[in-house]
This record gives structure tokens, sequence and C-alpha cells, in this order.
């Protein structure tokens, strides 16, 4: 049944860590390269600039490994992230001095210079610097945070309206299906007439005009609550059709309908084959003085479902602007729906006279 | 009271019902035949000349309606045209058109009690026929099928009239000035347009080319023709006793539908 059902699409899956651990770092490299900047303009000390420049990242980007793995790897939970928000600030509080001196290292070491000695540490400018570095850090992952509060509120949009695009298609093909599963009130008033003819001129054969009648409200009523049937029940539908039409119109029709054993538990969206062959004999052959014959086959073709419905109707010429038109359009735009462009309708004259509609499905078992 | 009928409906099991239940209701009525489509409605109504004519309306052919526009343009002689009673399966529409036109019709499945009054009416009629009391039947019927058939006119004309027809004659394409046309003239696939130099075709059906015409000069006179007014000089009958134009600038002379006789009465 649910074959055919377009899935929901799967949630977005978040980011790898990795991945999002460069991001954040890649943020604070420009980040401290602004406060180097800075830094360096408040100094007014132009040649240093490059200096900064390195211990800025360093400290930056040190900081960033250290803290942003703790938080990816333990407070990523959106439910604990709120929780634990301040145990994390003083994280950032207590870890800023240890950051600056190991970041004052490795870029001492990068810039070849001496770095910092631990007994001499701190002092008063460097007590500055740790400050800074906590008020780096911070901006860092206040900008980290609402970069991510951003995404995750295009991925729940994105959710909401792929929700709701899958709802409309269901809803869509609905209201096809229920298109192609109408009766025409002719039609069944029609055989009715002829039901209560039959009733007194000749009771069994109005009997078996009754059974063939309820199968066909049966399968086309159905249809409005099914989305696929086994093609062996599509094809006694259209028997049934079929064998009310031959009621009616004598001899003027005659069908055969061939459905190889393979074949039958093959799924078909419900009453997609019914207009198909109601078309042919609605438009080719009742119209048509001398009547004529309807030829309905399946068969597999380079691995997909092809359905032939032949008529030696009036053919296509006589159809004119409307006639079909509807019962072809809403049928090429269910396909359209359920298959994309994986499965086709064509209409074409048939030799010597009438009209073939070949349609084309991709295969699909029980 | 005796009666001949004939029954034109393409479903044989409904054909036979429909016969059946007369026959009950109407001993006295003869049906003559049984005709599976429209066109060998038309061409036994003429044949055999039924008092009474049960039409379905779709029908292979010729609808019902096509029958009974043909059948009118065809019928000839002193013998009163047919009572007409079309048969038709759910349609409101066309039930209400029915109605609006006073024409006689009954609706399938046939429900007994209903066609017995179609059954006294067409008794009502065929008495007062004999009586002599009653009006031509098919000027009646005339009157009623074009209330039926052609839509009032619509006050604003929807196109722009044509110019030109540009008309194919062997390998040139003539173009002809409208008010050069004597009539249009529908045969099988195409359209003969009769001017005083001659005739050309286009490949236009009637129905498509009637909007595009002004409808102040030219005007439909039977399922296959339009006339030019300008160009008609005089109407009058033949000697079987049907409505015919006389053109100017041709020698031949169109006949008119006696749908549309009333377009040319004397005012």
């Amino acid at each position: 049944m649910t074959t055919l059902t377009a899935s929901l699409p799967a949630r977005a899956a978040p980011p790898a860590r990795l991945r999002r651990l460069a991001d954040d770092v890649g943020m604070s490299v420009i980040l401290s390269a602004w406060l180097a900047v800075l830094i360096t303009l408040v100094d007014g000390r132009a040649e240093e600039l490059y200096q900064q420049l390195v211990y800025a990242i360093c400290i930056g980007v040190v900081g960033m490994l250290v803290l942003d793995s703790v938080r990816l790897s333990f407070w990523d939970d959106p439910v604990r992230r709120r929780r634990l928000m301040l145990p994390f600030l003083a994280l950032l509080v207590v870890s800023a001095p240890p950051i600056h001196y190991a970041g004052c290292l490795l870029g001492s070491l990068l810039l070849g210079l001496d770095g910092p000695l631990l007994p001499a540490y701190p002092n008063r400018i460097q007590v500055q610097m740790m400050l800074l570095t906590l008020l780096g850090l911070s901006a860092t992952f206040l900008l980290v945070a609402n970069r991510e509060r951003m995404q995750r509120i295009q991925a729940e949009r994105g959710e909401a309206r792929a929700r709701a695009e899958a709802v409309e298609r269901q809803a869509l093909q609905a209201q096809l299906r229920l298109l192609q599963a109408q009766i025409e009130p002719h039609m069944l008033f029609n055989t009715l007439a002829n039901l209560q003819g039959l009733i007194a001129i000749d009771p069994a054969r109005a009997t078996t005009m009754l059974d063939q009648l309820i199968q066909y409200l049966r399968a086309t009523l159905g249809a409005t609550r099914a989305e696929t049937v086994a093609l062996a029940e599509e094809f006694s539908a259209i028997e049934a059709y079929l064998g009310l039409m031959t009621v009616r119109m004598g001899a003027r029709l005659a069908y055969r309908c061939r459905l190889p054993e393979a074949l039958r538990r093959a799924r078909v969206p419900a009453m997609l084959l019914q207009p198909l062959v109601e078309n042919a004999v609605l438009h080719g052959l009742e119209p048509k003085v001398e009547g004529g014959e309807v030829r309905v086959e399946a068969s597999v073709r380079d691995g997909r479902l092809e359905i032939l419905v032949a008529d030696t109707g009036l053919g296509l010429d006589s159809l004119g602007p409307k006639g079909n038109g509807i019962g072809i359009a809403t049928t090429r735009e269910r396909l359209r729906a359920l298959y994309g462009e994986h499965a086709t309708l064509e209409l074409v004259p048939a030799a010597p006279q009438g009209t073939l509609a070949r349609l084309t499905l991709p295969l699909a078992a029980a | 009271m005796n009666c001949r009928t004939l029954i034109a409906e393409d479903e044989p099991i409904l054909a036979a019902t429909l016969a059946r239940t007369l026959h009950g209701l109407w001993p006295g009525l003869e049906i003559v035949a049984s005709a599976p489509n429209g066109i060998v409605a038309v061409e036994q109504a003429l044949a055999l000349r039924p008092d009474v004519l049960f039409l379905d309306i779709r029908m292979p052919g010729r609808t019902g309606l096509e029958a009974a526009e043909e059948l009118l343009e065809r019928w000839i002689g002193e013998q009163p045209f047919p009572e007409l009673v079309f048969v038709t399966a759910y349609d409101d529409y066309a039930v209400q058109a029915f109605e609006r036109a006073a024409l006689d019709y009954v609706l399938k499945p046939v429900n007994a009690a209903r066609l017995e009054r179609t059954v006294e009416r067409l008794q009502a009629r065929l008495r007062e026929r004999l009586a002599g009391r009653q009006a031509d039947g098919l000027e009646r019927l005339a009157g009623q099928m074009r209330a039926l058939l052609l839509p009032p006119a619509p006050a604003v004309q929807q196109q722009p009239p044509l110019a030109v027809i540009r008309a194919a004659v062997g390998n040139l394409v003539r173009m002809i000035r409208l008010s050069d046309v004597v009539y249009f003239q529908a045969s099988d696939k195409y359209v003969t347009v009769a001017t005083g130099e001659g005739e050309a075709l286009i490949r236009l059906s009637l129905k498509d080319l009637l909007p595009q015409l002004d409808a102040g000069r030219f005007c439909q006179v039977s399922r296959s023709s339009i006339v030019n007014l300008d160009h008609v000089a005089s109407a009058s009958r033949d000697p079987m006793g049907k409505l015919v134009l006389n053109l100017h600038g041709r020698q031949d002379r169109l006949k008119v539908s006696p749908l549309f006789a009333h377009l040319f009465r004397q005012m």
C-alpha cells in the first residue's frame, strides 16, 4: 500500500561533529585576527601587528579546539544545552588563563621567540590579555550559538515545507483518483434501463448483468479508497465493464483482454486503466455505426510494465477538442504525480483504424 | 386507435423493452421498424412514414436531435410529419431544454406511468390530426426544434468579423472579399465558398466559421449552408413545397430548412 506513497524526507541529519568543530575554529580565527588588529590600534605599535596576529590566532584556535570539543561532546543535546549554560560559562572563566598561556607558548614557538616563563606569569598586562581572551572566546561562542540557532530554524522550516508538500501531493493524488473513479450518470442509467428490460425478457442474463454491475461499482467506488490494486483486479473490473457494455451494445462490441499469469500480482494505481477503456468504448466504438473491438493487453517490455488499450473505433480525429481530453489529462497528471518521468501515456492512431493508448509504468510487484 | 411507429434506439434490449412497454399501453400501436442508429432512422422514417417516431438522443451516426433536424429538411409530400418523442438517459440539461421547447421526451429507465402519459398525449394529437384540427405538424415542430437547438444570438459579437476568406483554388490561395461571397455550403470535409464567379474550398467547419461572420449579414439557412443576405433576391417554394432562395449573380438555388423558414416569411 505504501509503495506509491512518497515517504516524508528523513529529518535533516546534523552535520558531522568534526565539520562543525572546523567551522567554529574558522570563526574564532576571524574573531582573533580582528581582536589583534584592535589591540595593535590601541597600542599604536604597528610593527607588532604580525606578532599580535600570530599570538591572537594561536590563543583563539587553542581555546576553541579545547572548549568547542568539550561543548560538542557533552553539551550538544538540545535539552541539556540550556541547563548547562552556567557550568559552561564557569568553565570558560576557569580555562581562560591556561588557554592564554598555551596559546602564547604555541605562538612563540611559531615565531621563534622565547616563550612566556611560567614563574614570571602572570603580570598585569597578561591578566588584561587573559580577560581579553575570555571576552573573545565568549563572543565566539555567542556567534556560534547564534549561527547554530539559525541553522536549526532553517532546517525546521525546510522540514515543515517538505511535510506540507508531501501532504499536498497526497491530496492531489486522492483528488485525481476520485476524478478518475467517477461514474458517468449516463452510463449508470442506461445500464439500469437495460437491466430493467432484461428482467422481463431474460432473467438469467439479467442476473449475470447485475453481477457485472456490482463488480464494476465495487471496483470503481473502492478505488476512491485504495491507492493501488493488483493488475488482476483491475482487469476483472475492466472485464465487468466491457461485459456490461456488450450486453448494451449487442453485436456492435467485441473485446479481448490478455493478462499474462506472471503479471497478475503486479501493482498498479487503482482506476488507472478503466478510464482508458471507457474512452475506447465511449468515444471510439459507441458513436461508430458498425461498432468494433477493444483489446486490452499487459506485457513486460524492457523491464517495465506496458499496457495497451486498442480500439477499432472512430480514431483520434473524431475526438475533437473535448471528449476524452479530460480523462487523458487526468491520467497523465496522476502518472506524473506518482512516478515523475518514469511513466508515460501515449495516444496514437491504431492501424488500420481506431486509437491505441500505450501506458508504460515501472514494474512493481506486490 | 391505430398508429404506426418507428423506434430509433441503438441498444437492442432498450429498443425491445420500449416496444414491449408500448404494446402493453397501446394495443393498436404497430411498430413498423426499429432503427439501430440515427442514419438508418432517417432513411426508414422517410421510407415508412410513421405516425410517431421515438428517437434516442445518444445514437451512433446521428444523434436523435440531428436525425430530427435532417428529417425536417428532407420531409416532403402530403403526409403529416411524425410526432416526435425523444428518449434520453439521465441528462439534466437536455431534459430542461426539452421542457422549454415543449418537446415530448421520456427518460431511461422508462417509467411505465410516465410513458402512459406520453401515450395519452400522442393519442390526443393523432385524433386532432385526423379531425384536421391540427396545424401543420412540421411547422410546429420546426418552431419547437428552433427553440431547442438555436441559442439566442449573442448580443455582442464575440470575435471581430472576418474581412476576407482565404480559399484554396488549385495551387494558389484566392482572397475573397466577404461581400462577394454568396453562400457557404458544407460538404464532407470542406466548405464550398460560392461567389458570382465560381467556387472555392476552405477547410473549416460551418460551426467554426459562423461565429467569425458578420451576424447581421450572414445567416444559417440549413444544417449545411450559410447565406449572404445581400445576395438573396427572393424566396419561393419549389415543386415539392420546399422553401428555396433565389440568388443574385448565381443560377443555383439554396434550400432553406424548415428550422430557418421563419427568416424568409413575408413581413
